[in-house]
């Protein structure tokens, strides 16, 4: 779909992913690194058999083709320009003011370049008194809120383990750019998008970041549950075999999941019949007028908790599509990758790397029809440090010579 | 005939927004932010979850009070649509026809039932382009499974990873996957949008939200896939940093808790940070990782004595990653959050004035204005089937006695 569009990618391990969207969808994406390699080609995890070659850098390149380019030297801002020549997107995520002193920056590129959407992700923002802060993960999810909200009441708060504050600036990244792309088509012009991660990273709140503000309570962590003016409901509960989301409740939005489950209890013979007899989704009400018990709905979640203690994952999720519960299991990654639901998506495929390994990756999250025909996502594997450099330079003229000279100078 | 016309990039595009609450009307939010004219039609009996949690405005529980609904629907005009009735599914099908983009996220095959899935609709519209956005896909032998984002989380593996090793997954905050999951959406509806004024070729997307989480989860998962480790909850521990992690601070008037997060990438950083608690400025990672317990420890000590905006300015000034971990009122007082405009207050019919988010990004050369808080529900039944659809009064009449509003 976006096959007529050129993408410079010039981002580190911060917001790799943005352009990765945009290949995805079928631009022409250009991942341009340093000559001694992206500072992403350092961020762990490592392949276990290559431990010099790193599994993030690897994810967020796929789809990509790759070059070397020195933006240090004259000579490899000249090439860049060069390129731009050829380019709708560039996408930065430099530290704040550095693309300026490399004469780089968007001011700078605007009036030779005047239809360049020109995307910038940093932690705060271009502009503002906390532009130059350094971020990373950790900060930018304290900055934003989230982190706050997450974990035990009685310990810190606690971040995700695979960090995920870059990957929600991407997200963004490629939202704006393609906003760009339909402003240039409007007035023919490109702009600059400013993302900040930090203003992304806000949106794992579920709205909360606004809490203060209208004058509601501040939002409480309990971890992977819910705590209101001190009443706390546990998110999991533990099954055999691991855990499993139970977030069961009464009321107008899930009180029919929890009359299903109460459905379920009778069949296994855990409650009694009557028990039938109680609509959990006007409950609360009956209860505030003393119609309802309300020490019921606690009895029927330690009956549930105590039934599905001794199933398994995958025992749970069968009776909670049979019986359309509000339950699922908490899979791990190692469940992930057996998945029948991501086999049957055709999730994974298998990438054949630049040294001829065979490597499995997650797919794009999308399955797209176009003019009735499957979209024709890209297979090509993360590209290998300069892979592209003789193809992508020679497609600008430049000769084989010219090209060699580069190497031996190290501009490439 | 249509409704009043948005200004921005979008403006012309016409979405009719059916999905609910966080992950698919968060993609239409957007949509009219630049432009786009959006109807989001809602069920007037199921009621939509969003508007039932909060933040609610004044702490006051109400389906007309919800910030989080306010704030995925900002900028779209509201219609009432009961799919059941037949004279409700011919409105929705005239309107798909009206529209550029159709959203959606009903259990898969909920709309098949009604046929108004893709399959139908794009009889009547060849060129149309529709997202149905679910938990785990359209297909597959899990796409019946009920939930929300706070499910979705579970399936994608996110809350088995947030939390500490020796406890029960704590986390993540809120359902999960309705956060990555609108980013998907958006970029590939503009790409489709593209593809379709140059082509006129129609687009489906068939979205599994829990599936954008795992993008933001894929060196993990290629880890483990590949034959590498198997990547479990480690709490706030990070093997390229350290120290790294949420330190507890001087208590603020009014407060039971203040935390810091301080990530310490690089040995330079590491020297600076020694140098001004007055720790080894010698150790490598390798050392500092060896000694972790007591670093963390003497760290705490020293943030505890101070503010947590004392401790993120000074460390920031020498170069270290640092952040207090703000609260909502926090954020509400963030200068950089207020240079960036990012909360804006729009008035309110019901409250005087409500607050939303702006957009995640700043484009330079075209602002963006939100033209109006969140539809009340059916706020603009009439408007809509009268400008949109030219229904007259005897006509809305009989369509509401059929039951398709109510």
């Amino acid at each position: 779909m976006l096959s007529p569009y050129r993408v410079l990618d010039l981002t580190d391990e911060r917001g790799v992913l943005a352009g990765q969207m945009l290949a995805d969808l079928g631009a022409d994406v250009i991942q341009i690194e340093p000559p001694d390699g992206s500072s992403g080609r350092g961020v762990a995890p490592f392949f276990a058999e290559r431990p010099d070659e790193s599994i993030y850098w690897a994810a967020y390149t796929r789809g990509k083709r790759g070059i070397t380019c020195d933006l240090e030297t004259e000579r490899g801002r000249e090439l860049l320009l060069r390129l731009l020549e050829t380019a709708d997107f560039l996408i930065e995520s430099a530290d704040v003011g550095r693309m300026t002193e490399l004469q780089l920056d968007f001011e700078t590129l605007r009036e030779r370049f005047p239809q360049l959407i020109y995307t910038s992700i940093s932690a705060f923002g271009q502009t503002g008194p906390k532009a130059r802060y350094v971020g990373s993960d950790l900060a930018i999810w304290a900055a934003g809120t989230p982190l706050l909200m997450t974990g035990d009441d009685d310990r810190a708060p606690v971040r995700v383990s695979q960090p995920q504050a870059w990957g929600h600036a991407a997200g963004d990244a490629a939202g704006g750019s393609m906003l760009a792309l339909h402003a240039r088509h409007q007035s023919g012009r490109g702009q600059h998008v400013d993302v900040s991660a930090q203003v992304s990273a806000a949106q794992a709140t579920l709205g909360q970041v606004l809490a203060h503000q209208l004058g509601a309570v501040e939002p409480e962590r309990y971890g992977g549950g819910i705590k209101i003016r001190g009443q706390a409901i546990r998110g999991t509960a533990d099954v055999a075999d691991g855990y499993i989301v139970l977030l069961m409740g009464p009321g107008p939005a899930v009180g029919h999941f929890a009359n299903h489950a109460v459905q379920w209890l009778v069949d296994i013979g855990a409650v009694e019949p009557a028990l039938l007899e109680e609509n959990f989704v006007t409950y609360a009400d009956r209860v505030a007028s003393g119609q309802a018990d309300a020490a019921l709905f606690p009895r029927l979640q330690e009956t549930m908790r105590e039934q599905v203690a001794t199933r398994t994952k995958q025992e749970m999720l069968e009776i909670s599509i049979a019986y359309d519960l509000l339950l699922v299991p908490v899979l791990t990654i190692a469940d992930l990758s057996v998945s029948p639901q991501l086999e049957q998506r055709g999730f994974w495929r298998e990438l054949e790397h630049a040294d001829g390994r065979q490597v499995t990756y997650p797919g794009p999250p999308l399955n797209i029809v176009v003019d009735g025909e499957p979209f024709g996502y890209s297979h090509r594997p993360p590209p290998a440090l300069g892979q592209h450099n003789a193809e992508i330079y020679g497609e600008l003229g430049l000769t084989d010579a010219e090209i060699a000279q580069l190497r031996s100078e190290g501009v490439i | 005939m249509t409704l009043p016309e948005g200004s921005g990039p979008l403006a012309g595009v016409k979405i009719l927004d059916l999905s609910w609450i966080v992950a698919g009307p968060t993609v239409g939010r957007v949509m009219a932010d630049y432009g786009a004219t959006v109807i989001r039609v809602e069920s007037p009996t199921r009621i939509d979850t969003a508007r039932v949690v909060g933040p609610f405005h004044g702490d006051v529980a109400g389906v007309e009070h919800s910030g989080l609904y306010g704030n995925v629907n900002a900028g779209k005009w509201g219609l009432t649509l009961d799919l059941r009735v037949p004279e409700a599914q011919g409105i929705f099908r005239r309107l798909s026809v009206w529209a550029d983009i159709v959203c959606e996220s009903f259990t898969a095959g909920v709309l098949a039932r009604w046929q108004l899935d893709y399959q139908h609709l794009h009889q009547l519209k060849p060129d149309l382009i529709m997202l149905s956005s679910t938990l785990l896909g359209q297909n597959g032998p899990y796409n019946q499974v009920s939930g929300f984002g706070s499910q979705g989380a579970g399936m994608a593996g996110i809350q088995d990873l947030a939390g500490w090793p020796d406890r029960p997954p704590a986390g993540p905050f809120g359902p999960y996957t309705d956060y990555p999951a609108p980013r998907f959406a958006l970029t590939a509806l503009l790409a489709a949008l593209d593809h379709r004024n140059r082509t006129g070729q129609g687009v489906f997307i068939d979205q599994a939200q829990a599936e954008g989480t795992l993008q933001l989860l894929a060196p993990a998962l290629i880890d483990y896939k590949n034959g590498g480790s198997l990547l479990e909850r480690r709490g706030n521990d990070d093997p390229q940093m350290c120290p790294h992690g949420v330190y507890p601070c001087q208590l603020p008037a009014g407060r039971t808790e203040s935390w810091v997060a301080i990530a310490v990438a690089t040995d330079a950083q590491w020297r600076s940070l020694a140098e001004l608690t007055e720790a080894d400025a010698s150790w490598s990672l390798e050392q500092r990782r060896a000694r972790q317990p007591q670093i963390d420890a003497a760290l705490s000590a020293w943030t505890s004595t101070r503010s947590a905006a004392e401790v993120e300015e000074k460390l920031q000034s020498a170069g270290i990653s640092a952040h207090r971990l703000s609260t909502t009122e926090d954020a509400a007082n963030d200068p950089q959050l207020a240079h960036r405009n990012h909360f804006r207050r729009l008035p309110h019919a019901l409250h005087g004035e409500t607050i939303i988010e702006g957009p995640r990004y700043i484009h330079s050369a075209t602002p963006i204005t939100t033209a109006r808080p969140a539809p009340q529900y059916g706020e603009h039944n009439e408007q809509i089937l009268k400008e949109v659809l030219g229904l007259d009064d005897a006509d809305i009449i009989a369509l509401a006695a059929s039951g398709a509003l109510s």
